[in-house]
């Protein structure tokens, strides 16, 4: 009896430290890869990229691992200070530059010998980019913002649906005319940057970074006019204030058949199509209205980001994972990324394969509309110190919009907290 | 302690030591090695990927003169007063209920108990709904339209009644026990002495589960304190009341993990322990005024 009770101490002993030690890392990666990713509508597009890797060497697996967004940056940043990357990683160009400039990832300037690269947009490649120019990710999608919009409110309203020759008059001039006909609210504009006041900015040849990110963009008229006529559209009953955005999303608002009009990244689309299956057929998406009298520019733009597939820069000879790596900014990888429909290839030609995966649903979205925003987009806004004023600058927002800032003084600050942060930044 | 032991009792008490090692190794690498390195943290400025620098008092300094940080910690104050003493005092309501000849009674036990039972962040979901000031059920049912969640009174008292709501089951069970500690012959005595309901109450009961009382005050003194999942989840960041309601640990979070200023937020945190030592002591203090240790 006293000895099976030792027995069973040891084994359990045995067993703890067993599992002490599984927590270090070796050295090389030995063909078992891990796949971190914080999307999980894009967790079988990720896994069909695995099993096809897998097909090809039978020698490499890769697990798919899912992360919520915000405790995806914790835990990497967490992993990264401590050295314990995850083999591949998704990168977001909100902290691409933090991470790459901080010599966290392993640069793939040049991965291929061929002309891969060239298949890519330049703002895809920018959208990989750190600050030295040289690329520490394989571009893995690109994406747009755009108006999406129901139509049976329009048809209620009898205002013609949203098209190429849209500007702003008449997307407030159709959410009055719904909002008189349905009591619905019409366009939903609330605090966001990248699916909100970003994209007007642009339209109105304003800007929040100059071009050699050295300085704020707050300060200059056409992203003051702008952005006034941005914060201003909650002034109108046909949208909602910020403190309703604050309990209700802008998505489950339009979803739940609240109102008419909200700004969706093309990344959402198939997961709201699969998501709301009675709302298929009733609602469609539209180029983004364009500025009726820019200040400068001819009033179109749309703010165009990129994710990109990273690895940690320890792993710069590792054959394994850069071999992965390798494939998956191929052709092939990226048109099997582009068929599952969650997110768009950042490979040129592979776009059909993202417009076909739609061709599943009995109503058909005008997805062409987000594919020929690309002509005239804008890359994503992003510096190195975005990360330090990203939140700052969403909290100014907020002042203005709850009224204990007026909107000169709000921008004034914002102006001010991205220069700091630059300042700082560049000792 | 330095009497010579007996072969079999120093066999004993290395068994002892190895049993209580797992919580001891545990407690010191979990709990007080990140304290001390916090501590240490709240001095330096820290800069991403762990990297940081000695920077003396500056974060203290950077604190104290910050605005939001005063209301922060107002808040959690603020959070405390409505949340403790109306949380315990229906906690006593319900415990005394429950210890009463009632039918069901083990049912109404586990159905007070649930709250505990479920993820914080779950409750804060279905709470939220039902605070939604355009579409929740409890507008519909006040028949009223209150912006629950987002006019800066009432969100703070949206937030104290869901934390209310969830722990009363769990201090009325640490009460229940101290009311089955009772014994019966007491309050027969009382009775035979003519002693109503009210009297027996207070003079039987009360004095007589005043510890357990104490230390479920405390418990939930410091959780209140410490709230933060609560308010993450009921508030938004984009929600413009969030500076009315941001409590200390919520202000960290914020401060450590998406504006990455760890060594500030560190110095929150060393804040906290301060003003969570602070208000334990007095009650310790105050304790000796009002407990019963004499059964």
């Amino acid at each position: 009896m006293k000895h099976t009770k030792r027995i069973i101490a040891l084994v359990l002993a045995c067993v703890l430290a067993l599992a002490l030690t599984a927590c270090g890392k070796g050295g090389k990666s030995d063909g078992n890869l891990t796949m971190q990713i914080w999307d999980n509508s894009q967790r079988e597009s990720m896994q069909a990229l695995a099993d096809a890797y897998h097909e090809l060497n039978p020698d490499v697996t890769i697990e798919v691992q899912v992360t919520s967004w915000d405790e995806y940056w914790t835990k990497l940043e967490a992993a990264a200070g401590s050295g314990n990357l995850p083999d591949i990683f998704w990168m977001h160009t909100n902290y691409i530059l933090l991470y790459a400039d901080n010599g966290m990832l392993a640069d793939v300037t040049d991965l291929y010998d061929d002309d891969t690269y060239s298949h890519y947009s330049d703002i895809s490649i920018a959208n990989t980019q750190g600050s030295d120019g040289r690329m520490y990710g394989i571009p893995k999608d690109k994406d747009t913002v755009c108006l999406v919009y129901n139509k049976e409110m329009f048809d209620a309203a009898g205002v013609s649906y949203p098209d190429e020759n849209w500007t702003w008059d008449d997307l407030t001039a159709a959410s009055q005319a719904i909002y008189d006909a349905t009591g619905k609210y019409g366009y939903m504009a609330y605090a966001d940057d990248q699916l909100g006041y970003w994209n007007f900015v642009y339209q109105n040849g304003g800007y929040i970074l100059n071009d050699d990110k050295t300085a704020a963009g707050f300060d200059q008229p056409a992203t003051i006019d702008a952005m006034k006529f941005y914060i201003g559209l909650q002034q109108n009953d046909w949208c909602p204030t910020q403190t309703y955005f604050a309990e209700t999303a802008p998505g489950n608002a339009f979803f739940s058949e609240q109102g008419a009009m909200f700004l969706e990244g093309t990344w959402n689309l198939m997961a709201e199509m699969k998501n709301y299956p009675e709302m298929q057929g009733k609602w469609d998406v539209a180029v983004l209205p364009k500025c009726p009298d820019p200040v400068s520019g001819d009033g179109r733009a749309t703010i165009s980001n990129g994710l990109c597939y990273a690895t940690s820069a320890d792993n710069q000879d590792d054959e394994i994972i850069m071999g992965f790596l390798k494939w998956l900014g191929t052709e092939e990888a990226q048109q099997i990324h582009s068929s599952y429909g969650a997110a768009i290839s950042g490979y040129e030609g592979t776009e059909q394969a993202w417009i076909d995966a739609f061709d599943q649903f009995d109503y058909r979205l005008n997805v062409e509309a987000c594919i020929e925003m690309f002509d005239y987009s804008v890359q994503s806004v992003n510096d190195a110190t975005r990360p330090n004023w990203k939140s700052k600058v969403s909290d100014e927002l907020l002042k203005i919009y709850s009224g204990e800032l007026g909107v000169d003084e709000g921008l004034a600050n914002m102006n001010t907290i991205v220069n700091d942060a630059i300042a700082e930044g560049a000792e | 302690m330095w009497k010579r032991q007996s072969i079999a009792a120093k066999r004993e008490q290395r068994w002892a030591w190895l049993m209580v090692a797992p919580t001891i190794i545990g407690l010191l690498v979990l709990n007080y090695y990140p304290l001390i390195q916090t501590f240490i943290l709240s001095f330096s400025k820290t800069k991403t990927f762990g990297a940081m620098e000695f920077n003396g008092i500056q974060n203290y300094t950077d604190m104290f003169a910050t605005p939001e940080f005063w209301k922060a910690t107002w808040n959690t104050v603020y959070f405390c007063i409505l949340t403790v003493p109306v949380g315990i005092a229906l906690a006593l309501i319900v415990a005394i209920l429950l210890n009463a000849k009632v039918k069901f009674k083990s049912g109404f036990r586990a159905i007070y108990f649930l709250p505990m039972v479920c993820a914080p962040a779950a409750i804060a979901m279905v709470w939220r709904w039902m605070f939604n000031g355009e579409y929740g059920i409890i507008n519909t049912i006040i028949n009223a339209k209150v912006n629950w969640l987002t006019n800066p009174t009432t969100a703070i008292l949206a937030c104290a009644i869901v934390a209310i709501w969830s722990s009363i089951g769990y201090d009325a069970v640490l009460l229940l026990s101290g009311l089955q500690n009772i014994s019966k012959t007491y309050y027969e005595a009382a009775r035979i002495d003519g002693a109503g309901p009210i009297k027996q109450f207070f003079s039987i009961t009360m004095p007589m589960i005043s510890p357990t009382l104490f230390v479920t005050l405390i418990m939930r003194m410091m959780a209140s304190l410490k709230v933060y999942d609560l308010i993450y989840m009921m508030i938004d960041q984009t929600n413009p009341v969030l500076p009315e309601v941001q409590s200390l640990m919520y202000l960290f979070y914020r401060e450590a993990f998406v504006a990455g200023n760890k060594g500030y937020a560190s110095a929150i945190v060393i804040w906290t322990i301060l003003l969570i030592g602070v208000v334990t002591i007095f009650q310790f203090i105050g304790q000796k005024k009002w407990v019963n240790y004499d059964v």
